[in-house]
């Protein structure tokens, strides 16, 4: 566990700072802000772009992209539907998901490390395609009728307070954590990430790894898909059409590099929650959408240029 | 592989094979087309006819603008992915602008080619001067931009009736019989095509596309030629904004929303590879074609839209495997080339 040291780097510090204004700000703005029923349920602004950022971590850190997460989502979402249509008992049911998200990762990971295609082009293809497959078979009809087993998971809260989809995230934060920052898997991503040349020479199987990564992120799509119908308590083919910005921009601004090799599961959690936290601010403030697109694009942006400014000027 | 040069002892045919793998790779994206359109012309009647050639060229038209834009920032290794915001802005900036004074008469295509052109320098100061990586800078202003379009706008939309006659004539008119937005796209297509084919300044787009850190110690002031990139792109993204617009008639807020994936797809399908440094604008116009193709057919066959998609996603995998390909084929014979020089 000596690894976990290894997350409080500089970036993380300012985050926290961020979150804390964000939410000292919120709290002047409505005098509910600081209640806990509606902190918690503002979770609930987060938790799913926050397991698809969680997921696609270690991808970036390879130096690798995946596009296609909102897509495998609206996969999941209509194969729960689907399976809900006929009964099948919910252990069977989030089986054949991770099955699902595995399969597409799987194929991901096939096409972008086997066959050395640029992922963000391949993924770009997929992000297509599996969001097709979502549409063929689901076509546009929304889905709501669910056994309530199905919608425990996203919709439940316990003692009326906590939302369980919230411990889900915090489970999987942690388990990230621990994978990326103090396993051997979590290590060679970051070689991987630092040059792919040398860590082939030093014999690492760069395809097999690859390969996993994208599994992973595939699999963490695939069971948002379970949150996403209980918080919405409906599945469509374009569930989460889009949602892949505000991934990438909570991954960014989490401190990872786009290029690879640098990046914690910490920093990537704190901009959840900050990106959470303003949402939860700013529609309490009534700052229209549009507004706070440019907030948050703004942040995206400014946050590697800072950071890019600070490294040049004590270099 | 020195030794198989020494005993074939003929290098020359690799360069020869280089040579026609280069120029397959332009084909590849032609010969996709024919193979798609016989399959439709197989399937549908009403497929293979100038009327309908006709419809596919006028809906390819600002898509084909919309990709050499994008083509333009991928040969330098970038990517932008705020092409549909910066159509969307340029284009209500242009359309509120001369619906609230009609004065101003053509001289309203200025402004989404200055507002694009502007833009575009953001975009490159960001990624040129400010180091941001481009999938970063273009994500944050794709948000950024289409933010300040909701923003101005407050929710309006700008109608038909409110914009002059001629814009809107002007997107349908035939000349020749051929749409006029059709005459637009091969004028650009073919000016630009002659500048990066013959203009040091776009020579230089591929040198540090293809090699950035030798294009610098060459002497490149590679930062000029990366912001020339995406000025230029976002010029001809208010232009192809501003073409929208007046096709569209009716602007809202999110005019060409979704066109950055568009774009960047007719680009790899073209032939441009996204490692950037190589393709050229006639194959990404026929990949935009393609992508126009594909709309066309399946609504003539009647197959769902859903399957619309799935199509495009799988054309996008099978562009850049088939472009890996012929790309390692060329490698292997330079290689050849190399050692046979060394012989």
């Amino acid at each position: 566990m000596a690894g976990l040291t290894f997350l409080v780097k500089r970036w993380e510090p300012v985050l926290v700072v961020l979150i804390l204004a964000a939410g000292a700000w919120s709290s002047t703005l409505s005098p509910y802000y600081l209640n806990v029923d509606q902190l918690f349920d503002s979770s609930r602004n987060f938790v799913i772009p926050g397991l698809l950022a969680l997921g696609l971590v270690p991808v970036v850190l390879t130096g690798e992209i995946d596009l296609s997460l909102g897509s495998i989502l609206a996969v999941g979402t209509i194969l729960l539907a689907k399976l809900a249509l006929l009964h099948v008992p919910l252990g069977v049911a989030i089986a054949a998901l991770v099955a699902t998200g595995a399969l597409l990762g799987f194929l991901n990971g096939l096409l972008v490390a086997s066959f050395g295609l640029p992922s963000l082009a391949v993924t770009l293809g997929t992000m297509g395609a599996y969001r097709g497959i979502a549409f063929i078979v689901g076509t546009e009809e929304g889905y709501t009728d669910f056994d309530p087993g199905y919608l425990w998971l996203g919709e439940t809260a316990l003692r009326g307070i906590v939302p369980v989809s919230l411990l889900l995230f915090a489970l999987a934060v942690v388990l990230f954590a621990v994978g990326v920052h103090a396993t051997v898997f979590g290590r060679r991503l970051f070689a991987i990430g630092g040059s792919l040349e040398a860590s082939r020479f030093t014999g690492l199987r760069v395809t097999r790894i690859k390969i996993q990564t994208y599994v992973l992120s595939g699999v963490v799509s695939a069971l948002a898909a379970l949150v996403w119908i209980g918080q919405y308590g409906s599945a469509r083919a374009d569930n989460a059409d889009g949602v892949i910005l505000l991934v990438i921009t909570a991954v960014v601004l989490g401190g990872v590099d786009i290029n690879g090799a640098r990046g914690t599961v910490l920093g990537v959690t704190f901009s959840v929650l900050l990106l959470g936290t303003l949402t939860n601010g700013m529609g309490l403030a009534n700052i229209p959408g549009p507004t706070q697109t440019v907030v948050f694009g703004s942040l995206l942006v400014l946050s590697v240029l800072v950071s890019n400014v600070v490294r040049w000027r004590t270099a | 592989m020195d030794w198989a040069v020494e005993r074939t002892g003929q290098p020359v045919t690799g360069n020869r094979f280089a040579e026609r793998a280069l120029r397959v790779r332009v084909g590849g994206v032609l010969v996709f087309l024919v193979l798609l359109s016989f399959a439709f012309g197989v399937a549908s009647r009403r497929f293979l006819t100038v009327e309908n050639a006709r419809i596919i060229a006028f809906n390819a038209a600002i898509l084909v603008i919309a990709a050499c834009a994008e083509a333009l920032v991928v040969i330098t290794r970038n990517l932008d992915v705020s092409i549909g915001s910066i159509m969307g802005l340029a284009g209500y900036l242009a359309a509120d602008l001369v619906a609230r004074a009609p004065g101003l008469g053509y001289a309203i295509v200025l402004v989404p080619l200055l507002v694009g052109a502007l833009l575009g320098v953001l975009n490159g100061s960001l990624v040129a001067y400010g180091r941001v990586p481009s999938i970063v800078a273009t994500l944050g202003t794709l948000s950024v931009y289409r933010g300040v379009t909701f923003i101005y706008a407050r929710g309006q939309e700008v109608t038909s009736t409110r914009l002059p006659h001629w814009m809107l004539r002007g997107a349908d008119l035939m000349v020749l019989g051929v749409p006029s937005l059709v005459i637009v796209a091969v004028a650009v297509v073919a000016l630009l095509t002659a500048l990066l084919s013959t203009r040091p300044a776009f020579r230089q787009l591929y040198a540090v596309g293809s090699n950035p850190q030798a294009a610098y110690f060459y002497g490149l002031r590679t930062r000029r030629v990366v912001l020339l990139a995406y000025t230029l792109s976002g010029l001809l993204g208010g232009l192809a904004g501003f073409l929208y617009a007046a096709r569209v008639g009716t602007v809202t807020v999110i005019l060409a929303r979704g066109w950055e994936l568009s774009a960047l797809a007719a680009v790899v399908i073209g032939g441009v590879s996204i490692q950037g440094g190589s393709g050229n604008l006639i194959g990404v116009a026929f990949g935009a074609i393609v992508l126009a193709t594909i709309d066309n057919g399946l609504v003539l066959l009647g197959v769902p839209e859903f399957w619309r998609m799935f199509i495009q996603g799988a054309a996008i995998i099978l562009a850049v495997g088939v472009d890996a390909l012929i790309d390692r084929r060329i490698r292997r014979v330079l290689e050849l080339r190399r050692a046979g020089r060394r012989v």
